[in-house]
């Protein structure tokens, strides 16, 4: 008995060593300004603010991810974005599985308080998320996001909820 | 196993001593957590 609690404490000890690092180096992303690969950043504190209209966002195409700041929590992540028919978008996957909830909360939260700030090239936006459940666009949609990257997303997937979209719509407050 | 907690500890302060000054540590940490939740996520 007293081996196998010595096995379990040692177990246990060494489980200390990559957990310590993993969240040492969330939490000192949080004070970062911007996320920088799955931890979230703090807020998006750098490049000027875009203000006047909106720009033609098709350069969002050809660009791999960009930084996302919600307003409420003042978080920011690193995601996938891409242009369609003028508009931009973002969206989560692994929405469908447990540990993708628990890993994505950005999703449930921009449902909840939309304003949203996004760095892209160094400039900042203003967006207002707005959730795409279902529709035809989705079919112009998930094409332009299976176009860019290596993502089995389709219309289902968003309609089913395992991939929840969002229009990074301007914000008018 | 006195002098084991003893090692361990020390080994955690290094880790987070490593992660917070050490340029380079926090994004070979984070990329690795990255791809087993990726992993364990589908």
């Amino acid at each position: 008995m007293k081996t196998v609690v010595k096995i379990l404490l040692v177990a246990v000890c060494l489980l200390l060593i990559p957990v310590t690092a993993v969240s040492t180096a969330a939490i000192k992303q949080r004070f970062a300004d911007g996320p920088n690969l799955v931890f979230s950043g703090g807020r998006l504190v750098a490049g000027e603010m875009h203000t006047g209209a909106d720009p033609d966002w098709s350069f969002v195409n050809t660009i791999p991810t960009i930084e996302m700041q919600l307003l409420d929590p003042s978080t920011s992540r690193r995601i996938w974005t891409v242009e369609h028919a003028g508009k931009l978008y973002v969206w989560s996957g692994y929405m469908g599985s447990t540990v993708g909830r628990l890993w994505k909360r950005w999703p449930v939260q921009a449902q909840r308080d939309g304003r949203a700030v996004f760095r892209i090239n160094g400039t900042r936006y203003e967006r207002n998320l707005i959730r795409i459940q279902g529709g035809d666009e989705l079919v112009g949609i998930t094409a332009a996001i299976t176009n860019k990257y290596p993502s089995q997303t389709n219309r289902a997937s968003v309609e089913q909820g395992d991939v929840w979209l969002f229009e990074a719509a301007p914000r008018n407050n | 196993m006195k002098q084991f907690y003893w090692v361990i500890a020390a080994i955690l302060v290094i880790t987070v001593l490593a992660v917070l000054l050490v340029p380079g540590v926090d994004d070979f940490v984070e990329a690795t957590f990255q791809r087993y939740l990726g992993r364990a996520a589908r």
